[in-house]
């Protein structure tokens, strides 16, 4: 069998070289039966007479030569290649109207593929990736959804879990990482032991770190990422036992990673050892994950993901056992969930996704529907010619294959047109800020996606040759012959089939513009959400210490005094402060605070606050609102007095008939002594902290920054002139003041607000592209459709203008049919739309699933733009003179 | 010319197979021997030989190469590839199985039955 499909592949490969040698073999014979006769003594006349007559037709011969040797159906097939591309050629408008339908249709939906692909269905780079999951802390009725896990539940699950093969903690943060005076920010992980192993990597030179690299004593080791060794040492083969200095302490390097190791949407480029000190270990830090400590685990093969949860609620439960606060965090309804590692990373961004797909998807169909609906148009006017082929004898099989190849033709030129247009389209999202969605920088355009395109187009093909085939079949050539121009029931039937369609588009565009419509309503009742704050004229910048520069509150303290101080000089600006985190950056953690005196209602439950050290004038500086009392100033850090702000949610929750001003809280779960008591001196209005989008009034405190300081900071001015032009300004005065602060991320608050908003914004731009690109197919697709009812009814309307019939009755009989078509596609769309409105609930913001502005809207629009299509042909058929239209046939 | 037999139908394939194991040949050789070996009592419609030499060669049996002839011109012999000597050998038991059976029969007396 192998060998003849080579040994055809070598004839289909050069053709002409069969057929020569064929003519070649054949004149040899017949040459050779010549001579041989005229030896025997026959005249040559007579021999060739003789040779003519045994060997028979020659023409005849070569045809069943090629038969036997399998070729005919490739010559055939090369033949109505060439027959279409002649027939394609010959209706250029046609052509070109379908492969930019197809070219849009395709690109749409390979750009949306691409992101799909990349985030939601390719594996992830390490071996068995579905047995990887993540496990974390819920407090779910004190309003934490996520806080990571502790150090404390890593000592206590690892190697305790049997489901799990390998269990591992890690964290992530930025280091400013070089010798003094060539620093530069490097993003790293810390990582425990078996890290690397559960996922199933391991250094490709030296090796991973071990137990006794836990201890902040042994700490000082480092493993390089592949990317690092290339660029920070020459990909250097005797790296392992050299330098890297981080905030001036060096690290030996231990090992380097593989190529392509990528943890996730990771960015780290050095791996330290997950170090920490018995203290941190403790049952009593369990609860102190802070979303900033992650866990990740290997499922055993032959366990389930249950079983892992089963064995890790079973544990939680043992230990919860002597928890003096068990009751305190069953109200908090604290859970640890054991999720797939891909899924819960991605799980964010997949409904959206999975809508884009679809929206990209119904386009897809009415560009199709569309080209059904010309092609068949077009198969209409042919359809004497193809009567009178079928009676000369063309086999049904041959009918169906000329129709194939004409739609697989087109939708394979098509879909490479669409190719480039993904190519496009993945550019177009890298600027819209793709990569920074969850494995959003693997997205790329490469030979998986080329072969969707031209699978999908062949598929696509064959599916468009299905309704043209059935309506060629159908088609009796005698019938076809012999009516004029409306035919019997094949007619009424390919009519019936193209109103259909046209109905069907008309539905499916409305449901998209409906969905388009209510994503663009949902940004825009989102951007229009008061962030609580005056987001003008606000620019940040986030500020990293190296710790052995500033290892203290003091140091850092002073460094923000004089950096204020420097900034508060420069022109324009009216205030200036310092935060742990803005509102918005996407990293803000909540922690318990205890209220002295108060008493957690029966079935009240503790809840999670945000929680911010300030200096400076943070609060003027961001444009917060003061409800009460006053802001915290640089004087209560520097004098380190216990006293606090807290915003009016939490006011409202703890002191909802009191003033908040003069109360007493701890920090944490628990009452401790009276001198650690933080005192209300002030109200602050409630800012949106998580996202603009985020209903939740969790409560938000601010400490002074002495008492909460951290060796990363944001710092946060006012400015009265742009706030971008300060930048350099601030880069500068980060550099003068530290030694060796770096800042980055320097931003205003109007863009950070607008990024946040990126996963709502690409979506609602996206449908409403597709939306418009379908309205624009809808009005082709009816234009054509009525165009055709008048040019085939060109005879009758001439009829009954010479009968008397006025234009308008003529015209109204079209337009009639439009808006009929109209009605019917508006009634279905109207079903569709309050469905899907209903199914994408979770994607809206402020807005009803089913809006009815939005619906008479979108309906509206369609409404004109098909009544707009359907006037041109109506007008023409208004037109039509009689004595033409009966002279045409 | 003498008297010449019609060939059964389905046995151009095994003749054609037999004339190429004994040497190989191009195509008007292959005529000339089947007619040689059969003793000039076969024959073979011109045209339908090349039709079957290009079927066996797309079934593999026969294979195909150029060469020169006796006078010296370019032409394509074939050769029995080892499937065609399997497919002949397989054949021709058939065929001596159908003769003796047919022979037989015909052959059988009132006496015998």
């Amino acid at each position: 069998m192998l060998k003849q499909i080579r040994s055809l592949y070598r004839i289909l490969k050069s053709r002409d070289d069969f057929e020569r040698g064929m003519s070649e073999e054949l004149r040899f014979h017949v040459e050779q039966y010549m001579s041989d006769l005229v030896r025997a003594g026959i005249s040559p006349q007579e021999a060739a007479r003789r040779a003519r007559i045994e060997f028979g037709g020659l023409n005849s011969t070569q045809e069943e030569c090629r038969e036997a040797r399998g070729i005919q159906p490739f010559d055939e097939f090369r033949r109505q290649l060439r027959h279409a591309g002649r027939t394609l050629r010959k209706t250029p408008r046609f052509t070109a109207t379908a492969l930019i339908t197809l070219a849009v249709c395709v690109g749409a939906n390979l750009t949306i593929f691409a992101v799909v692909d990349s985030i939601l269905l390719r594996p992830l780079p390490f071996p068995a990736p579905d047995r990887l999951v993540t496990v974390f802390n819920t407090y779910p009725k004190a309003g934490v959804l996520r806080d990571g896990s502790s150090t404390t539940n890593y000592y206590e699950r690892r190697g305790q879990i049997p489901a799990f093969s390998g269990l591992a903690i890690y964290s992530e943060a930025t280091a400013i990482v070089g010798e003094t005076g060539a620093t530069e920010l490097v993003p790293f992980m810390r990582v425990s032991p078996e890290f690397f192993s559960t996922l199933g990597a391991s250094p490709v030179m030296g090796r991973s770190f071990t137990e006794a690299e836990m201890t902040v004593q042994a700490n000082k080791v480092v493993i390089l990422s592949d990317g690092y060794w290339r660029r920070n040492f020459n990909a250097d083969p005797l790296v392992v036992g050299r330098q890297v200095w981080v905030a001036g302490v060096a690290n030996t390097v231990l090992g380097v990673l593989p190529p392509g190791f990528r943890f996730l949407s990771s960015e780290s480029r050095l791996y330290f050892p997950f170090a920490s000190r018995p203290e941190d270990r403790v049952p009593a830090e369990r609860h102190s994950g802070g979303n900033s400590k992650h866990i990740i685990a290997r499922l055993k093969p032959g366990a389930t993901l249950a079983q892992a949860q089963a064995q890790i609620d079973a544990q939680n439960n043992a230990l919860e056992r002597d928890d003096p606060k068990a009751k305190m965090l069953a109200d908090a309804g604290f859970r640890s969930v054991v999720g797939p590692l891909r899924a819960d990373h991605v799980a964010s961004i997949r409904p959206t996704l999975l809508w884009m797909q679809g929206g990209a998807l119904a386009l897809l169909l009415i560009g199709t529907v569309n080209l059904a609906n010309l092609l068949l148009i077009r198969a209409s006017g042919r359809i004497k010619e193809l009567a009178v082929r079928q009676a000369l004898g063309a086999s049904r099989w041959h009918v169906v294959s000329e129709v194939a190849v004409e739609t697989t033709l087109l939708t394979l030129a098509g879909g490479l047109l669409g190719l480039a247009g993904g190519w496009a389209g993945i550019r177009l999202l890298g600027k819209l800020g793709a990569e920074r969605l969850p494995l959003g920088a693997d997205i790329v355009f490469d030979a998986r996606l080329a072969t969707v395109a031209v699978v999908g187009s062949l598929i696509l093909g064959i599916a468009l040759a299905l309704p043209i085939a059935w309506f060629n079949l159908r088609a009796h050539p005698a019938g076809a012959i012999q009516s004029e121009t409306r035919g019997g029931t094949s007619g009424r039937m390919s009519q019936r089939l193209r109103h259909g369609f046209i109905v069907a588009q008309i539905a499916m565009a409305l449901v998209l513009l409906e969905g388009a419509g209510l994503l663009g309503l949902s940004l825009k009742q989102a951007r229009a959400v008061s962030p609580g704050f005056r987001p003008d004229h606000v620019l940040t910048g986030q500020i990293l210490l190296p710790r052995n520069q500033y290892p203290n509150w003091p140091a850092r303290l002073t460094f923000n005094e004089r950096l204020l101080a420097e900034i508060s000089r420069q022109p324009g600006v009216i205030a200036a402060g310092a935060v742990n985190n803005v509102p918005l950056s996407g990293n803000n953690g909540k922690s318990a605070v205890t209220v002295k005196g108060y008493v957690l209602p029966r079935r009240g439950t503790l809840r999670g606050h945000y929680s911010y050290g300030v200096d400076g004038n943070y609060f003027a500086a961001m444009g917060f609102s003061l409800l009460e009392g006053r802001f915290l100033t640089a004087g209560d850090s520097q004098r380190g007095d216990r006293v606090c702000i807290v915003d009016e949610d939490l006011a409202r929750f703890y002191w909802p008939h009191a003033s908040a001003l003069g109360q007493r809280l701890f920090e944490g779960s628990d009452e401790t002594k009276d001198a650690d008591a933080f005192t209300v001196v002030g109200v602050v209005g409630a800012v949106k902290q998580a996202g603009l989008t985020d209903d939740a009034a969790q409560g938000a405190i601010y400490y002074p920054y002495a008492l909460r300081n951290d060796d990363s900071l944001f710092v946060v001015l006012r400015t009265s002139l742009s706030p971008e032009s300060v930048g350099p300004a601030l880069q500068k005065i980060v550099r003068q003041t530290g030694r060796e602060a770096t800042i980055t991320d320097i931003r205003s608050m109007d863009t950070r607000i607008s990024e946040s908003l990126i996963t709502r914004r690409a979506p609602a731009l996206l449908a409403s592209v597709f939306s418009a690109m379908a309205l624009l197919l809808t009005a082709i697709g009816t234009y054509g459709v009525l165009s055709y009812a008048v040019a085939q009814r060109r005879r009758e309307i001439g009829v009954r203008m010479a009968l008397g019939a006025r234009p308008q009755q003529i015209c109204g009989q079209f337009l009639g049919l439009g808006l009929r078509l109209l009605a019917a596609g508006t009634t279905l769309g109207l079903a569709g739309a309050w469905v899907t409105g209903q199914a994408m609930r979770n994607l809206l913001f402020h807005v009803p699933p089913f809006h009815v502005a939005t619906f008479a809207g979108t309906a509206c629009i369609i409404g004109l733009v098909s009544l707009a299509a359907c006037l041109a042909p109506s007008h023409r058929a208004a037109r039509i003179s009689p004595t033409e239209a009966l002279a045409h046939e | 010319m003498g008297k010449t037999a019609e060939l059964l139908p389905g046995t151009l394939d095994m003749l054609i197979l037999k004339a190429v194991s004994l040497k190989p040949l191009h195509g008007y050789g292959v005529l000339l021997r089947i007619q040689q070996i059969s003793g000039d009592a076969l024959e073979i419609p011109q045209g339908s030989l090349y039709p079957a030499l290009y079927r066996l060669e797309h079934q593999d049996l026969i294979a195909a190469e150029w060469g020169v002839s006796d006078n010296n011109r370019r032409a394509k012999y074939y050769t029995l590839t080892a499937a065609g000597r399997r497919r002949l050998r397989k054949e021709t038991e058939g065929w001596n199985r159908l003769a003796s059976a047919i022979t037989s029969a015909l052959n059988t007396t009132p006496e015998e039955v």
